[in-house]
């Protein structure tokens, strides 16, 4: 067919910023996510945690308040410390696996499952943009459960105590920031790599469980056999925990409390292996993801 | 045989056939793999790490607690439990995801001769896989004992804890996957249910006595061959329950198995294919 | 013994998939016709109990939807989904289904290779469904659905992505079906496709039946619409000046060729009466007269394409 009207004209408008494009993806995500009432919910629920700490740090540091309820001691009666942020990220980190496992599986794996990873490759988007996407609504979730909530109850604890407790716990607020964003990492990377894998939602979710929980009873099951105590290394809880608590506390002032972190004396990994393993293990997950996440699938009869 | 009963069982096989395929034979059950291989090469090394070196201090007994710790809190908790409700959750929701649920609705077959097949499918899977791993693990920790591993097992109560074993094995895999192929018919997303009744399965020794009996593990626990007490801080705060006597607790649990498989035999009736999300 | 739709309506939660649908579809080959959405694929699915009808009765040669076990062994659906379970090779996926109906293993062997070879694709029946181009797909879901050799085939948009040879041959294949006595519903954007498939066509617009029977039956009940009539002829001016006086002629085309005329009047008989006239009187000589919309395109125009459907 001749062409004889050159009519079309290409579009010659401003363009957005090359390094922005990788933000469309977790708008959408959200969006999605906002019209799930369950997830609302859940997400609302996971701040009730905070909302209480917020709470007994104002009642802990404001004798009038105190004086106000009969009984009460007027003194302090909760020592904020490092066993008490510990707890906050326990609870939170938690909860945050709990939204990972709703949400994750639901990012990458029906896009590969309805092949639509072709029309967003076919985009001026690349592989990196898109898992960078994705990753940051997981990345984002999580923060908002964990580490800002913490450093905001550490501000709000440091300027009621005052006498330079902020200058004396910074370590509890680096081991919050840290400590939440190794979790963080860990779950995003180990959440995406899983819905890339398996494609199929439901059983991404289910892996995501079975990942954590199912290899921590291995590791128990290795420890009892073997009468070792390296059989923790494929519990991530174990050594995302005790990576917790080398950077929440002095080795010198290794104290008591903590209790869903600490393991007994004589059965502690080394931080060091605690952290190559994490480190493995996301370095896993980027292959995986190199692995599948591709413009085209090449079946071979 | 009627010929009704003859073209079920013809038709029983070919889903078998086709399941079997889908869920032991293919690339994707992997995992299954890794879950029934794990254990059995964890004692076997062991015992062959402890006959190459001639010594290890503990007994037949100490080892048949630490194997009865694995089955209960590994297997029984664990295993068992995700294993059952990926195969069996799998089955039909599976099927959705995949968008072939129509290629079996529109063939001639009765809807529940096709959830039969399925599950059917789903538990000779489960029982051969969870079954078969947790068997070689038995025998695997004890191997390094010698002539003392034949003596208990032959002359000693051995075989009758395999046995115990194996049925306890065979009921969580009837009670699971009926559970479990049931909340994927039911349910868009079985992981939803799967996660609460973890939960409830690990809360189950802290509520009371009186609620502890709306658990599969708390009858699977009591037909369990070696008790396995709690350990541990929350160990405090646990509700210790009276057994349940085996009389009641296999035909309970093959009774309420059977219910939910007819509860979800008249769901499969009713189900449309919408493939839609 | 026909296919019975007896005031059926389907809705999905508010929005209404087929309203009040009262159809007899007899044997031969019935085409369904509208635009996206209008209802073509709920009929199939409610037919053969893939979902259920909100209100009404469906009987697919008195057998209801409901008991597959009766109604498959008479019935095969080749549906628009394209997805296949994995790792079977094509003649594994009609053999492995084809147990499904409790035949033996002798001839599932032989019904799988029959339909392999009646869709062109027994050389490539051992290779992976997964690896198969989209005709080739397409192609064996058709196997799929003639392997057990059924009286009743629901064939939902079964040319899609067939190159013409292919499309030629599976034409062939349902004209002779449709004339062996079997049922065959198909439905199908490619009109002029359907002209030459169709004994019968039923015309869907937004979940209603707008028209149903014979594409010349339908077309005759569009009174609305000026019949066209195309004239071949040696002096179509003469003829257009003479016809034009009448006032149920309502337009007249010259064709570029000068040797036809396109006419549209409210009233063929009339026409032809006095087409015979001006023959008679003038002498004109006359190639060829026929109807010019009695086809299916014409007729999906007239009732639907006024209504933004797409033809």
């Amino acid at each position: 067919m001749a062409v004889y009207k050159k009519t079309y004209q290409r579009y010659a408008g401003t363009l957005t910023p090359a390094w922005s494009r990788a933000f469309i993806i977790p708008r959408y995500a959200f969006e999605e996510m906002h019209r799930k009432r369950f997830l609302n919910m859940f997400f609302l629920a996971s701040m009730l945690y905070p909302l209480v700490c917020a709470f007994l740090i104002y009642v802990n540091q404001n004798l009038n308040f105190l004086k106000l309820l009969p009984g009460a001691p007027t003194q302090g009666f909760l020592e904020v410390n490092s066993t008490f942020f510990m707890a906050l990220l326990g609870v939170q980190s938690m909860m945050g696996f709990f939204m990972t496992a709703f949400v994750g599986p639901g990012l990458i794996s029906p896009d590969l499952a309805n092949n639509a990873l072709p029309l967003y490759l076919s985009r001026p988007l690349n592989r990196k943009q898109y898992v960078l996407g994705k990753m940051l609504v997981l990345v984002t979730l999580l923060s908002v459960m964990t580490w800002i909530p913490g450093l905001l109850l550490w501000l709000l604890h440091g300027v009621l105590a005052g006498n330079g407790w902020m200058g004396q716990n910074l370590r509890v607020a680096s081991g919050l920031f840290f400590g939440a964003w190794i979790w963080i990492l860990v779950l995003s990377l180990l959440s995406l790599a899983l819905s890339a894998w398996v494609k199929w939602k439901p059983a991404a979710g289910g892996l995501l469980f079975g990942v954590f929980f199912v290899a921590a009873g291995f590791g128990a099951a290795i420890n009892g056999v073997l009468r070792t105590k390296w059989g923790n290394l494929i519990n991530i809880s174990h050594l995302v925990g005790s990576v917790w608590v080398s950077l929440f506390e002095e080795p010198m002032n290794r104290g008591a409390g903590a209790v869903f972190f600490r393991v007994a004396a004589g059965e502690e990994i080394p931080v060091w292996c605690c952290w190559a393993t994490l480190i493995g293990i996301c370095l896993v997950c980027l292959w995986l993801l190199a692995k599948k996440i591709r413009g085209a699938e090449v079946v071979r009869s | 045989m009627s010929p009704h009963w003859k073209l079920w069982t013809a038709q029983v096989a070919a889903i078998l056939r086709l399941e079997l395929k889908k869920t032991l034979l293919s690339r994707r059950g992997w995992w299954m793999y890794l879950l029934f291989a794990g254990p059995p090469l964890l004692t076997f090394g062991h015992s062959l790490h402890v006959m190459s070196r001639g010594s290890w201090n503990c007994t037949i007994g100490e080892d048949g607690m630490i194997y009865a710790t694995i089955f209960q809190f590994f297997y029984l908790r664990l295993a068992i439990f995700f294993g059952c409700l990926a195969v069996f959750g799998n089955l039909f929701r599976g099927e959705v995801l995949e968008k072939t649920l129509h290629l079996y609705l529109l063939a001639p077959v009765r809807r529940e001769v096709l959830l039969a097949g399925k599950y059917l499918a789903g538990l000779i899977a489960a029982i051969v896989i969870f079954g078969g791993s947790a068997a070689l693990a038995f025998i695997g920790i004890f191997l390094h004992f010698g002539q003392g591993f034949q003596d208990f097992l032959w002359r000693g109560p051995g075989l009758q804890h395999l046995g115990w074993y194996s049925l306890v094995m065979v009921l969580a895999c009837i009670g699971y996957g009926a559970v479990f192929l049931a909340a994927g018919v039911v349910f868009r997303n079985p992981m939803f249910a799967g996660a609460v009744v973890m939960v409830w399965e690990s809360i189950n020794g802290y509520v009371p006595e009186i609620l502890q009996k709306f658990s599969v593990i708390f009858y699977l626990k009591s037909l369990a061959p070696v008790e396995v007490p709690l350990r541990g801080p929350l160990a405090l705060i646990a509700v210790v329950g009276e057994p349940v006597p085996a009389w009641l607790a296999i035909p309970g649990l093959l009774v309420v198995s059977l219910l939910v498989l007819l509860y979800a035999a008249a769901k499969v009736r009713q189900m449309e294919v919408s493939y839609s999300e | 013994m026909s296919i019975v739709f007896d005031n059926v309506s389907r809705f999905y939660g508010e929005v209404l998939g087929v309203n009040r649908v009262n159809l007899t579809i007899p044997p031969g080959v019935t085409s369904l016709v509208g635009p996206n959405g209008s209802g073509k694929s709920t009929l199939m699915n409610l037919m053969t109990g893939l979902i259920r009808p909100t209100q009404g009765e469906i009987r697919v040669l008195n057998i209801p939807p409901d008991e597959p076990e009766r109604l498959f062994q008479l019935t095969g659906y080749c549906t628009q989904v394209d997805a296949f379970p994995r790792g079977l090779t094509g003649y594994q996926f009609l053999y492995s289904y084809l147990r499904l109906h409790g035949k033996p293993d002798a001839e599932c062997r032989q019904l799988a290779t029959e339909a392999l070879e009646r869709v062109g694709m027994a050389e490539a029946g051992n290779r992976l469904v997964a690896a198969y181009s989209k005709g080739m797909r397409q192609r064996i879901k058709l196997a799929h659905a003639i392997a057990h050799k059924p009286l009743v085939l629901v064939l939902d948009e079964p040319l899609n992505g067939l190159d013409p040879m292919a499309r030629a041959e599976t034409i062939a294949l349902f004209r002779e079906w449709g004339q062996e006595g079997r049922h065959v519903i198909v439905s199908s954007h490619i009109l002029h496709e359907v002209d030459r498939i169709s004994d019968q066509v039923i015309l869907l617009s937004h979940g209603y039946v707008v028209a149903e029977g014979q594409i010349q039956g339908v077309r005759s009940e569009v009174t609305d619409q000026p019949i066209q009539i195309l004239v071949r002829c040696n002096r179509p001016h003469l003829l257009a000046s003479r016809l034009f006086e009448q006032d149920h002629v309502v337009e007249a085309r010259v064709d570029s060729d000068n040797k036809g005329l396109l006419l549209r009047t409210r009233d063929a008989d009339r026409l032809y009466l006095l087409l015979n006239r001006v023959v008679m009187e003038t002498g004109l000589e006359v190639e060829s007269v026929a109807p010019a919309d009695e086809d299916v395109n014409s007729v999906y125009q007239y009732l639907i394409g006024h209504d933004g459907g797409t033809a």
